[in-house]
């Protein structure tokens, strides 16, 4: 998965993140989130166990929130200070808490996916001159961050300011970040007249990338495209339509509906299936050395 | 992706996209569509103003410099919003906005979003603040004249971006929060977010306090020394 070319990538996370924020079928919002969590637990098993809990606690405020602020549907279970709670809004705001959990985890494995790199070859397909900028911005980052710190050094080192009191502290940094973008402003002239001299600006901006479209690309790019629409088709028909209000009910199972589960579940579970295939082939050419 | 580069078509772009594309996909999301639908319905709208704004930067001719400029810029704030607590971004933009045109402020508000996101976590609220970060710099340019004129005015621009941030925010927040628009969830929502916009406005006016001054000295520099 991480090979694929960046496009690919990004119309994949569109899709299925995007057909779970569109729908609120259950169906479909219970196999995002278990396509989406298999993805990222298979990818980072064992680490950065500590984000997880405030994923689920703001699922969990979700799901509570709507039946205390949504007063619709026919069944009502209770009365909290004179408003009703009904079943209808439970059921709706379960579901809510689902399409959260499963967006967040998409876009978890969106950000380890789509490296800085990557959005900046995405840009540059669009256009060049903001592919330019991004990179630019990109690059400075960690170069002020140097700066910041080599001009902390001189200043101290000359005696320039002391760390005893809070004030002189303050007053003494700011002194730094002035000095530093100072130094920034002037070195980023000097980079623009050197891409001048260069010949910047004349003729047509291309960006360069590592990234190329192989067949395999094509395939998945292919195989993405033709599942997105089958699974938007039955949304648009409305085959796999849950109503919520007043009374929560279903639409009768047909064809489309189920070609549409399938389809939308093929397409959940294909990273996992391609990162998985991935591992068991390491494995496999590991076990032959 | 590729025909933007073409330049009729970003022509085009930018007459479909404010007056045609944006108004239907509201009218769509009020009219239209069920209430289940209005998380996708804003999602796209972010995205359609930020491309709008984007087509206009690629059709202008910016000089090497101004776009030198720019970058350090949103390097700047970038790094500023690696502080804790309190956040120097909104600062940058207006700074931005004010003293190098109403676009620069724009790019500097969201892309310091995008580039500053990778760090603290890519979602689906990043095109939001893109969004919002970027209009509070496209405004400060239009408004650079009385913003320049009274530092006062300047002062009270911050707090008013804290609020406008906060009020965008809560929109997608409560929206998503509940899968449809509920008025009262999204008035209980800025309620809740009162102190985190107070903080935010104290922030901003410290910022600017901070910055104003030097900025508007380095800046005016560079632009005379080097005419940007």
């Amino acid at each position: 998965m991480t090979h694929l070319n960046p496009i690919v990538l990004f119309f994949y996370f569109a899709a299925a993140a995007g057909i779970s924020m569109f729908s609120m079928n259950p169906v479909i919002q219970i196999f995002s989130l278990a396509g989406a969590l298999s993805f990222f637990f298979l990818r980072n098993a064992g680490k950065r166990t500590g984000m997880h809990l405030p994923l689920f606690l703001l699922a969990l405020l979700a799901a509570l929130l709507n039946p205390l602020f949504q007063h619709n549907g026919a069944t009502v279970l209770f009365v909290l200070n004179g408003n009703p709670v009904t079943k209808e809004a439970c059921i709706y705001g379960a579901v809510t808490a689902l399409m959260l959990l499963a967006t967040l985890y998409w876009f978890r494995s969106f950000s380890e996916l789509m490296t800085s790199d990557k959005i900046l070859y995405l840009f540059g397909r669009i256009s060049p001159k903001i592919a330019l900028l991004l990179s630019m911005a990109m690059r400075y980052i960690p170069l002020f961050g140097a700066q910041l710190k080599k001009t902390a050094q001189t200043q101290k080192a000359m005696g320039y300011f002391k760390e005893d009191n809070a004030m002189d502290r303050i007053r003494g940094y700011m002194r730094v970040f002035s000095v530093t973008v100072t130094w920034a402003l002037e070195s980023g002239i000097v980079t623009a007249d050197s891409m001048e001299a260069r010949g910047y600006g004349e003729g047509k901006r291309s960006s360069f990338a590592v990234f190329r479209f192989y067949r395999k690309d094509g395939f998945y790019l292919m195989l993405i495209g033709a599942l997105f629409l089958i699974s938007v088709y039955g949304l648009a028909t409305e085959a796999v339509a849950f109503q919520y209000y007043p009374t929560f009910g279903a639409q009768a199972p047909s064809f489309i509906s189920t070609l549409t589960y399938i389809a939308y579940i093929m397409l959940a579970f294909l990273p996992t299936a391609a990162e998985a295939g991935e591992k068991i082939k390491w494995k496999y050419l590991q076990s032959k050395i | 992706m590729i025909v933007i580069r073409n330049a009729s078509a970003r022509r085009i772009l930018r007459m479909v996209l404010p007056f045609v594309l944006i108004p239907a996909i509201v009218a769509l999301g009020i009219f239209a569509v069920e209430s289940q639908y209005h998380t996708l319905v804003s999602f796209l709208v972010a995205v359609c103003s930020i491309l709008l704004f984007l087509c206009g930067f690629e059709k202008k001719k910016i000089g090497s410099r101004r776009l030198v400029i720019v970058a350090v810029m949103i390097a700047l704030s970038v790094v500023g919003r690696m502080f804790p607590i309190i956040k120097p971004v909104t600062a940058f933009a207006v700074l931005s906005g004010m003293f190098l045109g109403s676009e620069a402020g724009f790019l500097v508000g969201s892309f310091s979003a995008l580039i500053s996101n990778f760090y603290f976590g890519q979602g689906p609220w990043t095109p939001f603040q893109m969004l919002a970060w970027g209009l509070i710099g496209f405004f400060a340019g239009i408004l650079a004249f009385p913003l320049k004129r009274s530092r006062l005015f300047l002062y009270f621009y911050g707090i008013l971006a804290a609020v406008l941030f906060s009020l965008l925010m809560d929109v997608w927040s409560a929206v998503w929060l509940a899968g449809e628009f509920l008025p009262s969830l999204y008035v209980a929502k800025l309620l809740t977010s009162l102190p985190h916009t107070a903080l935010y406005a104290v922030s901003n006016v410290i910022f600017l306090i901070l910055f104003a001054k030097p900025f508007s000295e380095k800046l005016g520099r560079i632009k005379i020394k080097y005419g940007v």
